[in-house]
């Protein structure tokens, strides 16, 4: 049998990740995101893990060097990649919105139209605002986005939020919801063809636990 | 400086074959060529470029931000070719209109489609396929993927799998459960981009029953040998997919009968471009190529919109799709040395013709040389240009 090859992103969706393929039997010796090793093999289940940066994933298994893989719906909609999305694995969850400094709020969401937008989603904004008809200039930042109105750099920002501690901390307020995520078990198009049978019997396992627990 | 850089550089997308890898390819377009010949497919060349309408006809609408587009003198709108099935098509229903059917033709010719370019995938790339039209039967069917495996087999490629669908199939049920047209497009756009996510999402919120539900839920997992037929039967409670499934175990016969059901795996999620396909459908997918290098499918309207109803079938492969999986999988390219290394003396040009003419029309590859040489110089070259023998006429 061949190897499965999963990438599993390090971070804060690994280690519910990592759990919920142990219990479909999925796992080997030392998987943590906190291992030097990069490829972790477990010999007797044929399955190989690579923890990889989060916007990597996606990448990964678009090209094939991994089969399956877990990331978030924001970044997998914001790489534009072409891999079948499988599994809707429930954690994770966020949404991606777009907020302005409260002080400063203006009366409708258009009067917002050719400011700066500060995010790390430029392709998501984009395609939000192109949807209200809206120009924008985009300022891609790598991270801490709350920062850009605070100190001037843009008038909003698009970002992901989970519970909204820290838009508050730094005085921003959401004022439109563009879209809601949660982590995704994704595969390569060839590998869910040519594995069908190994990533198929995992989707239908995947499906069950995943269904049970998001029940109240 | 900078000015000879740009000289150099090629268009996006496009790509230069050094003599070593046009050799291959052209190794590979005479295999095929044998081939198609051998199955009494004729070939066709039809024109670089068409008019734009033409080739937009059917779904070709959905092409048009892929062509390459140019205006004529008139300023007439032209594109070219993106694939051959269209060229051939206006063809069939033209100029080769009193043909008797079934009409079977082939091709290996280059196309253009703008695409964002990786290995294998270029704006410029070169087709090898047929097209039998005038016949709506299984044989038809069979025997084009049937052709579609033996090209891969005589190229020489090792693994490879084709995944058969039927679109009638998902076309049914999703008319037995009397889904809108909006809605079908979108469950369609789900299973063939494998949303599974979107799909379990569009489900849940149809007014339908739990058994319609888990049926739409079902279909891109319906993938596998011959238990998936089976079980894609239990799901098909209306004629329309089983007629489809009919179809495909009908097909599936056959293909034992060609001795070549080994590579064939029943894939009903697949759709390819369902707004152009009505029946079969088939994608042949490799191990480390991220995209089908072979497709095809029954397209039975494409003819009527050229004003002439027949029903037809076709493959095309991707020749530099075919290398690179070759390549990648180690499979064996011919060998392409020169056989003799001609050199001569000073006053021996007019003896080393007349040899070169004998051992050519012999069938050895023969490279003469450009000028007078010691025979040490020639032995040299002889290895420097990695031809197998030295023959010197001093």
């Amino acid at each position: 049998m061949e190897y499965l090859t999963v990438a599993l992103p390090k971070g804060k969706l690994f280690k519910p990740s990592a759990e919920l393929l142990e219990k479909i039997g999925y796992t080997a010796d030392g998987l943590s995101d906190k291992s030097r090793k990069l490829i972790i093999t477990n010999e007797e289940k044929k399955v190989r893990f690579i923890i990889t940066k989060t916007a990597d994933v996606p990448t990964y298994v678009e090209y094939g060097a991994a089969d399956i893989g877990v990331i978030g719906k924001d970044v997998l909609t914001e790489s534009g990649k072409d891999v079948y999305e499988l599994l809707d694995l429930g954690f994770g969850k966020c949404h991606l919105m777009m907020a302005v400094p409260k002080e400063q709020k203006r009366a409708k969401l258009t009067d917002y139209a050719y400011t700066r937008v500060a995010t790390k989603f430029p392709h998501i904004a984009e395609e939000f605002f192109t949807r209200q008809g809206m120009q924008m200039e985009y300022i891609n930042l790598g991270g801490s986005i709350e920062l850009g109105p605070v100190v001037g750099l843009s008038e909003s920002i698009v970002d992901i939020v989970e519970t909204g501690t820290t838009l508050k901390e730094n005085g921003l307020e959401e004022i439109a919801y563009i879209m809601d995520a949660t982590a995704r078990l994704i595969a390569n198009r060839v590998s869910f063809k040519l594995k069908f049978a190994r990533i198929g019997n995992m989707v239908t396992a995947l499906s069950k636990l995943v269904g049970k627990e998001g029940q109240p | 400086m900078k000015k000879n850089n740009a000289l150099l550089k090629i268009p996006y997308g496009t790509r230069d074959f050094l003599p070593e890898e046009a050799a291959a390819k052209r190794i590979i377009e005479e295999k095929l060529a044998e081939l198609f010949s051998a199955w009494g497919y004729d070939e066709v060349v039809t024109p670089t470029m068409e008019y734009l309408d033409t080739l937009t006809m059917g779904s070709g609408g959905n092409q048009t931000e892929h062509l390459f587009k140019l205006f004529d003198r008139h300023n007439s709108s032209l594109a070219l070719r993106h694939e051959m099935t269209t060229p051939i098509a206006r063809l069939v229903s033209g100029r080769l209109k009193e043909q008797p059917s079934p009409v079977k033709l082939a091709y290996l010719s280059s196309a253009f489609r703008y695409e964002e370019a990786q290995a294998g995938r270029q704006c410029e790339f070169h087709q090898g396929g047929v097209e039998l039209m005038g016949s709506g039967s299984a044989a038809a069917d069979a025997e084009v993927i049937a052709l579609a495996i033996e090209s891969l087999r005589a190229a020489g490629l090792k693994n490879f799998r084709l995944f058969l669908g039927q679109v009638e199939f998902v076309s049914g049920i999703m008319e037995q459960y009397q889904l809108s047209d909006k809605q079908k497009k979108e469950v369609k756009t789900c299973v063939e981009g494998r949303d599974l996510v979107g799909l379990n999402h569009l489900a849940d919120g149809l007014e339908a029953t739990d058994a319609a539900k888990e049926a739409i839920k079902k279909i891109p997992l319906l993938c596998g040998v011959e238990e998936t037929l089976q079980a894609a039967y239990a799901i098909a409670l209306n004629p329309q997919s089983r007629r489809a499934l009919d179809n495909l175990s009908e097909i599936y016969e056959l293909l034992q009968a060609y001795d070549v059901a080994q590579y064939v795996v029943f894939d009903l999620g697949l759709l390819r471009d369902f707004s152009y396909y009505t029946g079969m459908v088939f994608e042949v997918y490799t191990e480390g190529l991220g995209y089908p290098l072979c497709g095809g499918g029954r397209y039975d309207h494409l003819l009527a919109d050229f004003g002439h109803p027949a029903s037809a079938t076709g493959f095309a492969l991707g020749i530099e799709r075919l290398l690179l999986a070759m390549e990648r999988q180690g499979c064996e390219m011919a060998p392409q040395a020169t056989d003799v290394y001609l050199g001569y003396g000073v006053s021996s040009l007019t003896a080393a013709i007349k040899e070169a003419k004998r051992r050519r029309a012999a069938g050895q590859k023969v490279e003469l040389a450009t000028m007078p040489q010691t025979q040490e110089d020639a032995a040299k070259k002889q290895q420097e240009r990695g031809c197998r023998e030295l023959v010197y006429i001093p």
